[in-house]
């Protein structure tokens, strides 16, 4: 390969051009080998090994491991609580994606607007995110202590004044925000919003400031008012960035596991309010050690990602073709 | 700058500002509790009170000193060995990858790189078992090796570095191939010197994101000396369930590592994020 290249112009030129012209042949495999080997070994065989698991009745202690075909899959949707921890991980999904990605897009405005002290607010609301869910859900579980909490102390300390002022309010009631069945996945997803909003608000703020100020003021001069300038200008541009943002918040939030797992002390809380997919997966595979069952709850879970993920890029896709 | 709202520049700073306050309040409320005494806390007058009065380092001396039973340095120990060796790993292998995906010619390797960039959409969660069965046929249960291997094999890092070495100027490895270099020389004197905005970010990204790992140390090990400080976190809401100011003492201790790094690197971090998509988790 080292050839030198001197003498005359015209052959060196030929030289180059057919050094550069090559094929690299086994060096590139070489170089990918090492991250390959790894990709193959954990990543490409867990993925297909898994759904292989999951077409056997798997004890983890046991030493046979019988096929059983699709039996676990439907034992699955015979499950009555695997519909539940469906209902509950679709519940949050449904609260956490849309929501979560508004107040994204909303602090990334506000970031975008202001001139000064734009660093200081991206840092607020980006801190969150560098913590790790262990600690967001304990530091939590105290904000939403029934007695002392933070929150109620806070609502309570609102409500008192109000009523003191003369507002025909009911008297406090300290809100059950962990230990009732309906307050566990609302409480979780604003606890989930607070924990991730800062990463998606990075990437629309990027996505924002990548549309160039012409169109802005073009539409200015044309008369658009702030509200006509995003609809027909940030909106619009901004569509990758939003399937982006979309896709991969659906893809993270159907994985939801550490906050219940967390916040209800490895248990599925109150009514089983806070049992999600990946949490009803863990405890079938890992303290009940049916890790064939557990393999079809997880495979079941892929599944659905796809198809939302799927659905997704369809939507997007055809809107932007109208 | 961008004029998207109109409106005076204060009336933008008011919302702001509260927004930005109520992000900061829990983890200030966090370290507010970690300082304060148990009587402070449960007092209502008193728990409503941000600067602890009167001021104790107790639960912090409590949580740090009881090693039997809560072996906190040998956690952030593990912790800071798992995530450098990850780090160490993932650059490694994922730049020469990404260096054979984008500069090098050679058979199958568009193939092979479009089956990498497929497997991104694999839930992770759905890896947990066969992975668990594999350590466990592996005999690296309870390791650390449990830990770091496998955190190699993703391809998230291949892809990003791809994407950043396709966009050096072709004329620069040309000039090195000319010299005489092969493809180990063009990769370390052109391709790396080149890069090191890309990989500082895939950098602390992994490194972050390896310290704040949770399932994978949850499942992966069982023994007290073998854990991190996530699960470290879950064995002392086992034990202090309700004293609060033992358990945000421990969740101080647990975030700061990563807040304070997070601080120093904030600006290379979000520009990171930007660059490559990465939300940071």
């Amino acid at each position: 390969m080292s050839i030198a290249i001197e003498k005359t112009q015209a052959p060196a030129r030929a030289v180059a051009r057919k050094l550069l012209r090559r094929d690299d042949g086994w060096a590139g495999l070489l170089f990918a080998l090492p991250h390959l080997i790894l990709f193959i070994v954990f990543l490409l065989g867990p993925t297909l090994y898994g759904f292989f698991i999951s077409l056997h009745q798997w004890h983890v202690l046991a030493k046979e491991h019988p096929f059983v075909g699709l039996s676990n899959y439907k034992a699955a949707l015979g499950d009555d609580i695997f519909w539940l921890a469906l209902r509950n991980t679709a519940y949050f999904v449904i609260l956490v994606v849309p929501l979560g990605n508004l107040v994204s897009l909303l602090l990334a405005l506000g970031v975008a607007g202001v001139k000064r002290f734009g660093t200081f607010y991206k840092v607020a609301f980006y801190v969150p995110v560098v913590i790790s869910i262990a600690v967001v859900s304990v530091l939590w579980q105290w904000l939403y202590n029934t007695e002392i909490g933070l929150l109620n102390l806070y609502l309570k300390t609102a409500i008192n004044g109000l009523r003191h002022m003369g507002m025909a309010l009911p008297p406090f009631q300290p809100l059950p925000w962990l230990s009732d069945p309906h307050w566990a996945m609302p409480s979780i997803a604003l606890m989930s919003i607070w924990w991730g909003a800062g990463g998606n608000m990075i990437l629309y703020l990027a996505g924002i400031n990548n549309i160039a100020p012409d169109y802005y003021e073009a539409a200015t001069i044309d008369g658009a008012n702030t509200w006509q300038r995003f609809w027909a200008i940030t909106w619009p541009l901004l569509k990758p960035t939003t399937l982006f943002c979309l896709v991969f918040s659906v893809l993270g939030a159907f994985q939801i596991f550490g906050q219940s797992y967390v916040l209800y002390g490895g248990g599925s809380g109150p009514g089983r309010a806070g049992l999600t997919l990946v949490l009803y997966m863990y405890q079938q595979g890992f303290s009940q050690y049916e890790i064939g069952y557990g393999a079809a709850i997880a495979y079941l879970l892929f599944a659905i990602v796809l198809i939302f993920t799927g659905i997704q890029f369809k939507l997007m896709q055809g809107r932007e073709e109208k | 700058m961008i004029k998207f709202l109109n409106r005076s520049q204060i009336g933008l700073h008011i919302p702001m500002l509260i927004l930005a306050l109520l992000f900061l309040a829990p983890l200030l409320w966090m370290v507010s509790t970690s300082l304060k005494t148990s009587e402070d806390i449960v007092n209502s007058l008193g728990a409503l009170r941000w600067l602890p009065h009167p001021l104790t380092y107790a639960n912090f001396h409590e949580v740090l000193t009881n090693v039997e039973e809560f072996p906190v340095w040998r956690w952030t120990g593990n912790s800071l060995f798992i995530s450098l060796a990850v780090t160490f790993l993932v650059l490694t292998v994922d730049s020469l990858a990404a260096f054979a995906y984008s500069r090098l010619k050679w058979k199958g390797r568009d193939r092979i790189f479009s089956i990498l960039v497929a497997t991104m959409l694999v839930p992770g969660q759905v890896l947990l078992i066969p992975t668990y069965l594999l350590i466990r046929n592996l005999h690296w249960f309870d390791t650390y090796q449990a830990l770091i291997i496998p955190a190699g094999a993703g391809a998230f890092g291949v892809f990003l570095l791809r994407q950043f070495f396709m966009t050096i100027p072709a004329e620069l490895e040309e000039a090195a191939r000319l010299d005489g270099c092969g493809p180990l020389g063009v990769f370390r004197h052109v391709i790396l010197p080149l890069s090191k905005p890309a990989l500082a970010t895939l950098g602390i990204f992994t490194f972050m994101g390896t310290w704040n790992a949770f399932e994978g140390p949850l499942i992966f090990t069982s023994s007290m000396d073998m854990r991190t400080l996530p699960i470290g976190i879950t064995i002392f809401q086992g034990h202090y369930g309700a004293e609060y100011g033992q358990m945000m003492a421990a969740a101080v201790i647990a975030a700061l590592p990563v807040l304070i790094s997070f601080l120093i690197f904030q600006k290379h971090i979000i520009k990171g994020i930007s660059l490559t998509g990465l939300a940071g988790r």
